[in-house]
């Protein structure tokens, strides 16, 4: 009867955490965490802004933008920020960034400074983010890859022109160090408005 | 997916060579009626364990150690599920993992460590040494000690803080990635430590049965005590054993067999069932 009682017990605790925790579980185990292990992806080094997915993807032709992406990019450039709570170099990444005045704010409720007004920032918390986290699959180049990954992107002519790399912002493995970054970013700012120009 | 033999081209080799080189070796060590089914069971959780690749990652949570960064990894390793729960503060995720780990092992005990998991599986290939030192009692604190450390160390530094230094994640998530794409990869601080602590694993495993099992899997020690309150109990009948202590030269946990049937160590393996001559230990569910 003691058993039966645990067993049962047991059943309804299952059953109500798998209601409230099932869903994040998930996310948590489809954004798989390559620092976690140890390793972060190797990263094309920025040359020029892609339009269809570059050779290193696994994917090919134009990604799938989500509408959120594409009417931001319209207005300004992009820029995706895809972290996870208790990831450290996505930590790292953000305490660069505030250091180099990129950023303000925390990870969960940062904002880009008055430097870089041109920049939409979006900081996304990738595992538990339903409606934007799921995006991160379609800047990555191994499709599930983990946090941090981050993306630039801006629209000119109605066309989308993007580059992303995931691993942490350390000029390491082909990624840009922070400065690179800025700079990629003050580029794309040229190319959306055609400054040089 | 269909075999083609073309292994070097193949994002599934890491899994299936050593898969079938384990069957190989499996079947002749595995004897007995209990041990043949016990071998097929393992093999379908390894590839359970992995089925990714079909399923796509879902949110169940595994009843054993294996890495969720794993490839192909089905569902959530229970040791990360609790990081995440300390280090975000998402307490819901310990309703889950509570309720999920408490009804299985209320049903079976600690029978994944012995059934399914397929870190247990290698240890069975493994085949260790069968060393009892004096200090063994004690060093089977230590997977306790290390269950209890996860969740303040998680909290306090905010951080995946086993996860890391953690050999398993190494063993199965970290290398083969690296089998898959060698060189498509740059290596963390921690790559060195994971490394150092996949030796170690494979080293204590070879020096004795279950080494991990016995000494440091936290996963093991959130089960054990389930054993003593589980539907399937190992019985003995006394009335029936001569004495012969083969129970306790098989039992891969170094048990003190035939005695400590109850015992939180017990992987519910039935390697003391099949050598019995007088069928005095077998398996019951009982209410």
């Amino acid at each position: 009867m003691k058993k039966a009682i645990y067993l049962v017990a047991a059943l309804i605790i299952f059953a109500a955490g798998a209601n409230i925790a099932y869903d994040s579980v998930k996310s948590l185990n489809i954004a798989r965490c390559l620092g976690c292990i140890a390793m972060e992806p190797k990263a094309v080094k920025f040359e020029e802004f892609w339009v269809e997915y570059p050779d290193h993807y696994n994917n090919k032709g134009i990604p799938p933008h989500p509408d959120w992406v594409v009417n931001a990019s319209k207005q300004k450039v992009v820029m995706l920020f895809f972290w996870g709570p208790s990831c450290e170099p996505c930590e790292r990444q953000w305490e660069a960034m505030k250091k180099a005045d990129l950023v303000k704010g925390s990870e969960e409720n940062g904002s880009i400074t008055a430097n870089f007004s041109y920049i939409q920032l979006f900081s996304i918390n990738a595992p538990y983010d339903d409606e934007k986290g799921e995006a991160i699959r379609i800047y990555t180049p191994k499709g599930d890859t983990g946090t941090p990954t981050t993306v630039i992107l801006f629209e000119k002519n109605g066309t989308i022109y993007w580059y992303a790399f995931s691993g942490e912002a350390n000029g390491e493995g082909g990624r840009p160090d922070i400065n690179e970054l800025i700079n990629i970013l003050e580029k794309a700012k040229e190319e959306k408005y055609d400054l040089q120009s | 997916m269909i075999c083609n033999l073309n292994c070097a081209g193949c994002p599934l080799a890491y899994l299936c060579i050593p898969l079938a080189i384990g069957a190989f070796i499996a079947l002749k060590r595995y004897r007995g009626g209990l041990q043949k089914k016990r071998l097929a069971s393992q093999l379908s959780f390894l590839l359970i364990s992995n089925a990714a690749f079909v399923f796509g990652a879902t949110g169940l949570i595994y009843t054993y150690f294996y890495c969720w960064e794993s490839p192909y990894a089905l569902m959530a390793c229970p040791i990360g599920v609790l990081e995440h729960a300390f280090a975000d503060r998402s307490w819901y995720l310990l309703v889950y993992l509570a309720g999920l780990i408490g009804f299985a092992c209320i049903i079976f005990g600690r029978a994944a460590c012995g059934w399914a998991c397929p870190i247990g599986f290698l240890q069975d290939l493994a085949k260790g040494r069968r060393t009892k030192s004096k200090l063994d009692s004690k060093m089977r604190l230590l997977k306790y000690a290390i269950l209890l450390a996860i969740p303040p160390v998680c909290y306090l530094t905010e951080k995946l803080a086993y996860t890391d230094i953690c050999p398993i994640g190494g063993l199965t998530a970290t290398l083969p990635y690296l089998a898959m794409d060698p060189n498509g990869y740059t290596f963390t601080v921690f790559f060195i430590p994971k490394m150092i602590n996949v030796a170690g694993f494979f080293i204590l495993i070879f020096l004795m049965t279950r080494g991990w099992c016995r000494h440091l899997c936290p996963v093991g020690a959130m089960m054990a005590q389930f054993n003593k309150i589980s539907l399937l109990q190992l019985k003995y009948y006394e009335k029936k054993c001569i004495k012969c202590f083969k129970c306790a030269g098989v039992c891969p946990m170094q048990i003190n067999m035939p005695y400590d049937n109850r015992s939180g160590e017990c992987i519910r393996c039935g390697k003391c069932i099949d050598i019995c001559p007088t069928n005095a230990l077998a398996f019951e569910f009982r209410w």
